[in-house]
């Protein structure tokens, strides 16, 4: 028994010791709150089952599979006044983004950067709050390690396309079906994405299911069946 | 609700004003664009109906709103032109500048009316009757057009006293008003769609029974509300002879232009670019000397052949220390070496013989247009920066903006420009598009679009008719393959292929079953114009190859084939 209590005053010694000098380290270089640590960007309500702590600052997000997945998450933060570049998606549709809520006055495409990829997305990563990257860009590991580091310092946060190692989250779209359509009749109307996401710091793979474009014309009128309501047609 | 209407000639808040009203100004500006005379008939047409008359074809017997083959008839040598707002409203700078000269602000309210405050240009031109006089001679002699005004308390009172050029004395506006058609107040709506709207209130007054606008001012105003809307509210207001807003003067800043002319016409961007420097900081200084700053700049050059490469570029408003003339160095040497090197559209390439800087949207120093909630923010001077960087890294064309703009196809719908320019979009996102493809709109839209192969059941390609019938329904679909796709290199050079040596056709990857379909669409455009299409739209949700549902494609049947137009992933 004494002979624990003893080793509990160590250990309580030892870490009292070490958080003084991880003080001193702070004083001595003047680290201060770091830019991730800021409030994490606002996420449109329907996407927080995907990422419940919202988009940290300083994340890499990668979504394999779905262009408006990455546009939607992009969406809120855009909203709420962020500015977002789109770097090497030559062909994204811009009025998806638009009605997704890009807000398109602080919206910049650089759809070719061609060799001097590296270069343009670090200047991106500095001065804008999102930057997507489309999944055919000329970026070396190192060049993308750097890109990681570099969003970490400036709490920005890169949602890539595509293959990025060392990414934070990784938003995998494994199915997505669309409904409205039938034989020859109809127009696309609802999808529904189911994600599989990994993390660095999640364990197991977790599987959301995200109604993306929800329509309203499309209604519960009694359990387990859907009908159209109608309505005008844009 | 039921608040009554205070009596007539009870004090109402008004201004005392002077209208200037030039008649029937979109004919007036067409015909001194036509070069026509002034006691030529002529008439402009729009849409259907006649939209405004010369006076020699109004005698004639033209009237407004008449078509074409009636007004032919009753005056066979008229002159038909066709309308042009943007016309309109450039010519009319002509009078306000001609008004400017004897007034200190006048607001524009529609082109062809302007209103000025009388109250203290009469002070000091000496009566009211005095600047009448002055402004019908200044618009005469400086903009050459003839006109009338009118003066009196409030909106309606004045615009009806400048068409029969009276001078309403101060307090008795609403008695001027009293015995008035209710068929005079869209005469005070200024926009086309406010004037529309009250002209259909107008129709509905007039049948029920209320044909002077004392009758209907002395209706209750809770219930005009209640009855009419906020229209019925305005037409109440006016009628009673109050204003509804305040006149808003513009102070009208001159464009500053500066501009150089080559001794030997000049090739090469280097030179071009110590010029633009040059150029650049002429016109820092001229905006300096004036005190002004600009929110836009028109770059333009002359080549020898006499051609014009124009472009309007966006300045920076927040940062403008010294800044400005490296901007527009940078701007002018980015337009001239995009055309030079052929990447951008323009006239033919020839030696330049001048470059000149025009600044528009000229306002005074510290009277910019702040956002409402606070200056420029931080975040959007470093986006701006960053964006200007990659630009020169890259650049001009290479940093998009985009907005949307009005058209059919999920293509035609934006409008991309180099970031910082301006310009006009081609089609009004206003107007109706029928047709259009419905929402949700795809997330990748393909730039170019690719070759597809729907097939039907057994393999052979769906065709659309004239009449929109498919030959079959849509059943299968293959993309193409990615070109360093091995397995279907290999599949296409195999012999069960049905190809036999040598084969330059795109190599097509695996067939897709196709889940549901709907369409198809007809999308018939600008038949009359060069880039006409015609087009079937098919939205197509495809299956994975292992039965779970998967993406969504918008294919088009266009030239006998089809191409992958985008594709909602």
């Amino acid at each position: 028994m004494s002979n624990q209590t003893t080793q509990d005053a160590s250990q309580q010694e030892r870490l009292s010791r070490a958080r003084a000098a991880l003080k001193d380290v702070e004083a001595r270089i003047g680290a201060t709150r770091e830019a991730w640590e800021r409030p994490a960007l606002p996420l449109a309500a329907d996407l927080s089952p995907l990422l419940p702590e919202g988009l940290r600052r300083g994340q890499v997000v990668v979504v394999d599979g779905a262009t408006s997945l990455m546009l939607a998450l992009a969406a809120e933060a855009s909203r709420e006044g962020s500015w977002t570049a789109a770097i090497g998606m030559p062909s994204v549709g811009v009025v998806a983004a638009a009605r997704r809520g890009i807000e398109l006055s602080r919206l910049a495409l650089i759809p070719h950067p061609g060799a001097q990829a590296a270069d343009a997305v670090g200047a991106c990563v500095d001065g804008m709050d999102v930057v997507l990257l489309g999944p055919s860009l000329v970026l070396s590991d190192a060049d993308r390690r750097r890109v990681a580091s570099r969003a970490r310092e400036r709490g920005g946060v890169v949602i890539a396309a595509g293959d990025w190692p060392a990414a934070h989250v990784r938003l995998e779209v494994e199915r997505q079906s669309w409904s409205g359509l039938g034989a020859g009749d109809g127009r696309l109307r609802e999808r529904e994405l189911t994600v599989a996401v990994t993390g660095r710091r999640a364990g197991a793979v977790r599987r959301v299911r995200v109604l993306l474009d929800a329509d309203p014309g499309m209604r519960w009128t009694r359990p387990g069946a859907r009908v159209d309501v109608d309505e005008e047609v844009a | 609700m039921s608040e009554t209407a205070p009596a007539r000639g009870a004090p109402v808040a008004t201004t005392r004003r002077a209208v200037l009203w030039v008649p029937d100004w979109p004919v007036v500006a067409a015909m001194a664009e036509a070069g026509l005379k002034p006691d030529a008939p002529a008439a402009v047409l729009h849409g259907r109906g006649m939209l405004a008359v010369s006076a020699a074809a109004r005698a004639a017997g033209v009237r407004r709103g008449m078509r074409r083959r009636l007004a032919q008839r009753a005056c066979p040598e008229i002159a038909i032109l066709s309308h042009d707002e943007g016309r309109d409203a450039r010519a009319f700078e002509a009078v306000a500048a001609a008004a400017e000269d004897v007034v200190s602000g006048v607001e524009i309210s529609r082109p062809g009316l302007l209103m000025i405050p009388a109250d203290g240009a009469a002070r000091f031109h000496g009566s009211e009757e005095a600047l009448a006089e002055a402004l019908v001679t200044a618009v005469a002699e400086l903009a050459g057009c003839e006109c009338a005004v009118g003066m009196a308390d409030g909106l309606l009172a004045a615009v009806l006293a400048a068409r029969s050029s009276t001078l309403v004395p101060v307090g008795q506006s609403a008695d001027y008003l009293a015995d008035a058609p209710v068929d005079v107040l869209p005469l005070a709506a200024m926009e086309r769609r406010q004037r529309e709207q009250v002209e259909d209130l107008v129709g509905v007054l007039t049948r029920l029974g209320l044909t002077t606008l004392s009758q209907f001012t002395a209706l209750p105003a809770g219930d005009v509300l209640a009855r009419f809307g906020p229209v019925g509210m305005w037409a109440h207001r006016t009628g009673r002879g109050e204003d509804v807003r305040p006149p808003v003067l513009r102070r009208s800043e001159e464009d500053i232009a500066v501009s150089y002319g080559f001794e030997e016409p000049a090739q090469r961007v280097e030179q071009l670019a110590l010029v633009a420097a040059h150029v650049a900081g002429l016109l820092d200084a001229a905006l300096l000397d004036a005190g002004v700053r600009c929110g836009r700049v028109r770059i333009t050059a002359t080549t020898e052949r006499g051609d014009v490469l124009e472009r309007v570029w966006r300045t920076d408003v927040g940062s403008r220390a010294g800044a400005f003339a490296r901007h527009m160095t940078d701007r002018v040497r980015w337009q001239l070496e995009g055309w030079l090197s052929g990447t951008s559209t323009g006239p033919e390439r020839a030696p330049l013989t001048s470059l000149g800087l025009t600044a528009e949207d000229v306002v005074p120093l510290g009277s910019e247009q702040a956002y409402l909630w606070g200056g420029v923010s931080g975040a959007d001077s470093r986006a701006q920066r960053t964006l200007e960087r990659v630009q020169g890294l890259l650049g001009a064309d290479a940093v998009l903006a985009v907005r949307e703009q009005g058209g059919r196809s999920p293509r035609d719908r934006v409008l991309a420009l180099p970031w910082g320019q301006e310009a006009d979009p081609a089609r009004r996102i206003e107007h109706p598009w029928p047709g259009r493809i419905p929402d949700p709109a795809p997330a990748t839209v393909l730039p170019v679009p690719e070759p597809l192969e729907v097939l039907d059941a057994g393999g052979a390609p769906v065709m659309v008719d004239r009449r929109l019938g498919m030959s079959a329904p849509p059943t299968w679909v293959r993309r193409r393959a990615e070109p360093d796709d091995e397995r279907a290199a290999a599949v296409r050079r195999h012999p069960s292929s049905g190809r036999v040596g040598r084969q330059d056709g795109p190599a097509w990857g695996l067939p897709r079953p196709v889940e549901a379909w709907a369409g198809p669409w007809p999308v018939v455009e600008r038949w009359w114009s060069e880039d006409a299409s015609r087009r079937a739209c098919l939205q197509l949700a495809l299956r994975e190859p292992d039965g779970s549902p998967g993406p969504a494609l918008l294919a088009a049947f266009t030239g006998g084939g089809w191409v992958l137009e985008a594709v909602y992933d």
